[in-house]
C-alpha cells in the first residue's frame, strides 16, 4: 500500500518535472520505472499470447446446445453431436467450422459461476469481482489487458470493443476505455477529421502553438497530459494502422470465408486489429438470450457464429498468429438443462451454475476439455472453473501477473484477479 | 511488513464480501411469477410509529455572517504555512482568470461573451464580490452541486437503473439554490419516508437498497471517513473496529426500500417508496453471525438507548448534523475546499483518519468551527472562500512556488468534470440541450443514456464515479470526439462569430471572449491575423481557430 502510494508521489513528481520543462523526459521513462518495480513478480515466462479476441455472445448461450450437448438426458432438445477435429470432443451439428478447428481450442465444460442475472452476470465475467463490491467500479479484462500490455506512445489503441459499448475501465480510469466501433463497416467513430487533411493539420499546428503557450505559462500535469492524449489521438489518424479498421481494404476472396453479417465482420476487423498488434478486441454477439423459441434461435445464431469463427482461426494459423492470439467465446452464464414450459415455442433460462465456454490460440495445446458436468448437464461433477479462475488463466497466457495490485484513487490496493485457482497448466 | 498485514486484510475483505454478496442477486433464475407474489406478501407499512424524538435536527442560535472575517481568517492560516514553508505566493489572478473560474467553481459552466466583456470592462473595485454574489444567486448554482452529488448519492449500477433520478436532481437543485443548511439538508435525506414522488429525497434509499451501501454512503460522503474497510474487519490503519461499522449499520436496519420496477412492464416507480418500519427488515439478513449482535453505536461514540419501536434514523442524523458532531462539519469544508482548490486539505477528500494529516489542521478545525457556529451556511462558506485571496491568486507559478501543491501558493489547473465540459461546448456551440422529457428517464443501458448530456458525461467518464480535478484522464476516443465529431466540427458553427466583412481582430474577440472568457493577447492577435492571411477564406480560417480554440487546454481546464 505504502509502496504504490510513493509510487502515486513518484509520477506526481515526474509530471512537474516535465510542467517544469526540465529535460526530455518521456512517458515511456517513467513507464520503465514502474516495470522496474513490477520486476519483484515476473509474469510467467511460457507466455505466449500477445493479443486476446474475446467473442462475446451476449444473453448467454445454451451449453446443451451448442458446446457440451447430453443427448438423451431430460431437456436434450433436438440438436445432434457431431465429432470434431480434435478426437474425443463432440459439438453442436449446427457449428460444422467450430467443429473443424476444434483441434486448435479447449473447451471448458465446468464453468460455474455467481451471477445469473444478465447484468451482474456480465459485469462479474469481465471484471472478475461482483457488482457493487467494496463500493467500487472495477476495470473489464480488456481494460485490465490494455493497462498491463498496452504501449501509451503507440497510435495502436490497446482496447477496441465492436458492437457494444462492453465494459470499461472502472476504477483505472478514462485512459483504458475501449475505442467503440459501433458499426464494422462504417470503422472507427470521429476517427476522420471533419475537414481536409491538409486543412487539418493546419489546425493541429494551431492548436499546438496554443497548448504551448498555455503550458509554458502554467506548467500543469493536467496539460502535459492533455498535449499527450491528443497527439497518440492525432497519430491514430493519419496512421497506417487506421487502416486495420477499415473493411473496404480486406480482399474479397478473404471477406466471403467469415460469411456475412455484423458478427462476421467485426470478427474479420478484430483478425485485421490483431495483425497490427491491438492486445484486446472484444466483439459482440447478441440474442442468445433465448427463454423463448431457443432452438430456433440458436440454430440461426449457430449459422452466425461458425463461419467467421472457423475462418478466424484458420486465417491466425495461416499467418502465423494463432499462438500468440488467444481467441474466446463465451457469454455470461449457461441455460438451463431443462426446457421451460412456457408459450408456444419453449426455450431455455438463464443457468450460472453449469456451462461453457471455448479458448483457441494464444498458447494452448487445443483438442483438450476442462471440466465436466453430468448427465443432464446441470452440476459440473469435475474440475469447477469460477469466474476468477478463468479470468486468471487468460492474463497467464497473456503474461500478465493477476496477482498484482492496482490502486483506485483513494489508495485502496486491489488484485487484478482475487485468488482464484487458474487451469493454466491443464491446457498448455 | 505493515504492507503485508494490510494485504492480508484487505484480501479477507473482499473474500468476504463476495461471500455477502448483494443479496437481491439470486444465482438460479428465480420464475418471474413467483417474485411478483412474493412482493404482494411483502408490503411497505402505511403508518409510521411516532418518534420519540422529535425528527429534526440540532440547530443553534446563529448571530449575523460575516464571510469577509471568515476570509481574512483563511488567508492568515494560509500565509503563516506560507511563510513557514519559505514558498512565495503567486500573485493575484486576472479579472479574466477569476471570472471563468468562479463561473466554473460556482455554476458549472463558463460566462457569456457578453458577461465577461461587461465584468472585464468594469471599473467597480468590487466586482468580484458582486460576481461571486450573483453566481451563488444563479440557479445554475444548484445545479451545478446536484451534478456533483447526485451521482455519489446514488451509485450507477444495475439496481438503479429503473430508479428515478430526474426528481431526485431536481430536489437537489433545489436544496442547493434554496440554500438549506448543510446540516437540514442532509437530515432530510438521511430520514426521508414516502414515495418518490412525495418526498423525492427516499431516491436516496432506493438507489442503496441494502445497509452495506448506505453504512459505506453516509459514513464516506457527509461524515468524510472511509468505514467500509471495517464491514469484514478492523479497519488496518484507523481505529475503526469492524463492531463500529456493523454499529451503524444497525441505524439502518428498520429501513424498508421497495424494488424499482422495470417501466416497460408497467411499472410507475414514481410511486414506490421508503418506510422505517417498527420492525427490523430482511437487511438485518445480510449481516454477518458476528454483528447480528452489535448495538447500535455512533461513529466513535456511544451506543444510543433505542426503543425498538421508535424510528432509528433520526437518532443518528441528528447526531450526525448537530453542530459538534466532530467530522460532519469537517467534512463538508474539506470537499467544499477541494472543489474550489483541487486539493482539500486531507486527500482524499472522504478518507479522513488520524494518520491522514491535514496539511493546514487549524484551519480545517477553525473553518469546521465556523460552518457550523454559521448555521452551515453552505453558501456563506463559498462567499468567505471566494473571497479570500488564496482563492484569487493566479494559477501561474511563480520562481519558487512550482512544487508546491499543498501550500495553496498558486491555484491548481482544474480539469472540467465531463458536465462542466459538456455545458460550456454547449455555452459556445448551442449544442443540443437535452429534452426534457428525455431527462425523465434514467436511462436503460441496453438504450443507451437517456440525453445527450447524459450520454457524453457517460462517454467522458467511462465507467468511473467522477472526474479527478487535477488530472487529464481522458484517452484517445474522448479526444476524437472532440476533434471530429459534430461537437466542435458543425461548420455552420463559425457564422455566429464572423459576419462577412467583419475585422479579423473583431472575429478574434468574440471567439476568445465566448470561449475563453478573455481578450486575445495583441502577440495572439498578430500570430492570428497571419494565420487568417494564409488561408483559403476568413471564413475557413475562423472556423479553424474556433476548433482550435475548443479543444485547447485552456478551454478544457479552469486556469
Amino acid at each position: 500500500m505504502f509502496s504504490e502510494r510513493l509510487s502515486e508521489l513518484s509520477r506526481r513528481k515526474f509530471l512537474q518535472l516535465t510542467a517544469a520543462g526540465v529535460g526530455a523526459a518521456s512517458m515511456s521513462g517513467w513507464l520503465e520505472v514502474l516495470a522496474a518495480r513490477a520486476g519483484a513478480a515476473p509474469a510467467p515466462t511460457a507466455a505466449k499470447a500477445r493479443s486476446c479476441i474475446l467473442l462475446w455472445m451476449d444473453g448467454g448461450p445454451s451449453h446443451k446446445d451448442t458446446l457440451d450437448l447430453k443427448p438423451g438426458s431430460k431437456g436434450a432438445g433436438d440438436f445432434k453431436p457431431i465429432q470434431t477435429s480434435a478426437p474425443g470432443i463432440e459439438i453442436s451439428e449446427h457449428l460444422p467450422g467450430f467443429a473443424k478447428v476444434m483441434k486448435h481450442g479447449v473447451l471448458v465444460r465446468g464453468m460455474s459461476t455467481p451471477e445469473g442475472a444478465h447484468p451482474r452476470a456480465k459485469y462479474n465475467l469481465h471484471t472478475g469481482y461482483r457488482e457493487g463490491q467494496g463500493g467500487l467500479i472495477y476495470p473489464s479484462i480488456g481494460s485490465i489487458v490494455a493497462a498491463e500490455t498496452g504501449k501509451p506512445e503507440s497510435s495502436v489503441p490497446a482496447f477496441v470493443s465492436i458492437g457494444s459499448r462492453s465494459f470499461g475501465s472502472g476504477f483505472l480510469g478514462p485512459k483504458y476505455q475501449p475505442l467503440l466501433v459501433q458499426d464494422p463497416v462504417r470503422g472507427v467513430e470521429d476517427l476522420k477529421a471533419v475537414v481536409g487533411d491538409a486543412r487539418f493539420d493546419k489546425r493541429v499546428t494551431l492548436l499546438e502553438e496554443m497548448e504551448t503557450a498555455f503550458q509554458g505559462e502554467y506548467r500543469a500535469g493536467a496539460i502535459t497530459d492533455h498535449k499527450t492524449t491528443y497527439e497518440r489521438a492525432v497519430k491514430l489518424m493519419h496512421s497506417k494502422e487506421a487502416k486495420a479498421f477499415d473493411l473496404t481494404l480486406e480482399p474479397a476472396a478473404d471477406k466471403s470465408k467469415y460469411g456475412t453479417g455484423k458478427f462476421a465482420e467485426g470478427v474479420l476487423m478484430a483478425r485485421r486489429l490483431v495483425e497490427i498488434g491491438v492486445p484486446f478486441v472484444e466483439v459482440t454477439l447478441g440474442g442468445w438470450d433465448t427463454h423463448q423459441d431457443n432452438f430456433d434461435k440458436v440454430k440461426a445464431l449457430s449459422g452466425q457464429i461458425d463461419p467467421p469463427i472457423a475462418a478466424l482461426i484458420e486465417d491466425l494459423k495461416a499467418r502465423g498468429l494463432l499462438d500468440r492470439t488467444l481467441v474466446v467465446w463465451m457469454g455470461e452464464f449457461g441455460r438451463t438443462p431443462n426446457i421451460n414450459t412456457r408459450g408456444a415455442k419453449p426455450g431455455r433460462d438463464h443457468y450460472p451454475k453449469a456451462w461453457s465456454l471455448a479458448m483457441f490460440g494464444g498458447g494452448v495445446r487445443g483438442g483438450r476439455v476442462v471440466g465436466k458436468t453430468d448427465a443432464d448437464g446441470a452440476a459440473v461433477v469435475d474440475q469447477k472453473v469460477g469466474t476468477a479462475d478463468f479470468l486468471a488463466t487468460v492474463c497467464e497466457l497473456m503474461g500478465i501477473d493477476h496477482t498484482k495490485k492496482n490502486d483506485t484513487p483513494a489508495g485502496r490496493p486491489i488484485s487484478i484477479v482475487d485468488k482464484p485457482k487458474p487451469f493454466t497448466s491443464l491446457i498448455v | 511488513m505493515r504492507t503485508l498485514r494490510l494485504l492480508v486484510l484487505f484480501a479477507l475483505t473482499v473474500g468476504l464480501v463476495t461471500l455477502l454478496g448483494d443479496m437481491t442477486a439470486a444465482a438460479q433464475p428465480a420464475n418471474k411469477k413467483d417474485k411478483r407474489n412474493k412482493k404482494q406478501h411483502d408490503p411497505v407499512p402505511a403508518v409510521t410509529p411516532a418518534p420519540a424524538v422529535p425528527a429534526k435536527p440540532i440547530t443553534g442560535s446563529v448571530g449575523p455572517k460575516d464571510a469577509a472575517a471568515l476570509a481574512r481568517l483563511i488567508d492568515e492560516h494560509i500565509t503563516r504555512k506560507l511563510t513557514e514553508g519559505k514558498v512565495t505566493p503567486s500573485p493575484v489572478c486576472s479579472d479574466a482568470e477569476f471570472l471563468r473560474r468562479t463561473y466554473l467553481d460556482l455554476t458549472g459552466v463558463i460566462p457569456s461573451s457578453d458577461k465577461a466583456r461587461a465584468f472585464l470592462d468594469s471599473a467597480d473595485p468590487a466586482k468580484r464580490a458582486k460576481l461571486v454574489d450573483e453566481l451563488l444567486d444563479s440557479p445554475n448554482f444548484g445545479r451545478h452541486l446536484a451534478d456533483i452529488w447526485q451521482p455519489k448519492l446514488m451509485r450507477r449500477d444495475s439496481g438503479n437503473r429503473f430508479v428515478l433520478r430526474e426528481p431526485f436532481v431536481k430536489w437537489l437543485e433545489d436544496s442547493f439554490n434554496k440554500n438549506t443548511p448543510w446540516n437540514v439538508f442532509v437530515f432530510n435525506l438521511l430520514t426521508a419516508s414516502g414515495t418518490a414522488e412525495e418526498n423525492p429525497a427516499v431516491t436516496y434509499f432506493l438507489a442503496n437498497r441494502s445497509v452495506d451501501k448506505l453504512t459505506d454512503g453516509v459514513a464516506q460522503h457527509f461524515l468524510g471517513v472511509q468505514l467500509q474497510c471495517a464491514q469484514c474487519h478492523n479497519h488496518p490503519f484507523t481505529e475503526w473496529k469492524q463492531a463500529e461499522y456493523w454499529g451503524m449499520a444497525e441505524f439502518f436496519s428498520k429501513v424498508r426500500a421497495e424494488n424499482p420496477k422495470n417501466p416497460n412492464q408497467g411499472g410507475d416507480n414514481s410511486k414506490i417508496g421508503v418506510q422505517e418500519g417498527p420492525i427490523r427488515t430482511k437487511a438485518r439478513d445480510f449481516f454477518p453471525e458476528s454483528a447480528k449482535t452489535v448495538p447500535a453505536k455512533l461513529l466513535g461514540g456511544p451506543s444510543p438507548n433505542l426503543a425498538p419501536t421508535e424510528p432509528y434514523r433520526p437518532v443518528l442524523a441528528r447526531w450526525m448534523t448537530a453542530p459538534d458532531n466532530p467530522y460532519f462539519a469537517r467534512a463538508m469544508v474539506n470537499r467544499t475546499w477541494a472543489l474550489l482548490f483541487g486539493t482539500g486539505f486531507v486527500n482524499p477528500v472522504d478518507d479522513m483518519h488520524d494518520e491522514n494529516t491535514p496539511s493546514h489542521p487549524e484551519l480545517l478545525a477553525a473553518l469546521a468551527r465556523n460552518f457550523a457556529d454559521n448555521g452551515f451556511d453552505v453558501k456563506y462558506l463559498y462567499r468567505a472562500v471566494c473571497a479570500t485571496q488564496a482563492y484569487q491568486r493566479t494559477s501561474r507559478p511563480v520562481s519558487g512556488n512550482e512544487k508546491d501543491d499543498h501550500l495553496f501558493s498558486h491555484l491548481t489547473v482544474k480539469v472540467l468534470s465531463p458536465h462542466q465540459l459538456y455545458d460550456s461546448l454547449a455555452a459556445v456551440t448551442g449544442l443540443d440541450k437535452a429534452p426534457a422529457e428525455a431527462a425523465g428517464k434514467a436511462g436503460n443501458p441496453k438504450r443507451g443514456p437517456a440525453n445527450p448530456r447524459d450520454g457524453f458525461v457517460q462517454f467522458f467518464l467511462a465507467g468511473a464515479e467522477a472526474a479527478s480535478p487535477t488530472e487529464y484522464e481522458a484517452g484517445i476516443p474522448q479526444a476524437l470526439k472532440l476533434m471530429n465529431s459534430r461537437v466542435t466540427g458543425n461548420p455552420a458553427l463559425i457564422r455566429q462569430f464572423a459576419a462577412p466583412g467583419d475585422q479579423p481582430a473583431v472575429v478574434f474577440e468574440r471567439i476568445y471572449l465566448t470561449a475563453l472568457s478573455r481578450r486575445p493577447t495583441p502577440a495572439e492577435v498578430k500570430r492570428l491575423t497571419e494565420y487568417v492571411s494564409k488561408a483559403g477564406t476568413p471564413a475557413e480560417a475562423y472556423g479553424d481557430i474556433l476548433w482550435a480554440v475548443l479543444n485547447s487546454s485552456e478551454f478544457t481546464m479552469v486556469r
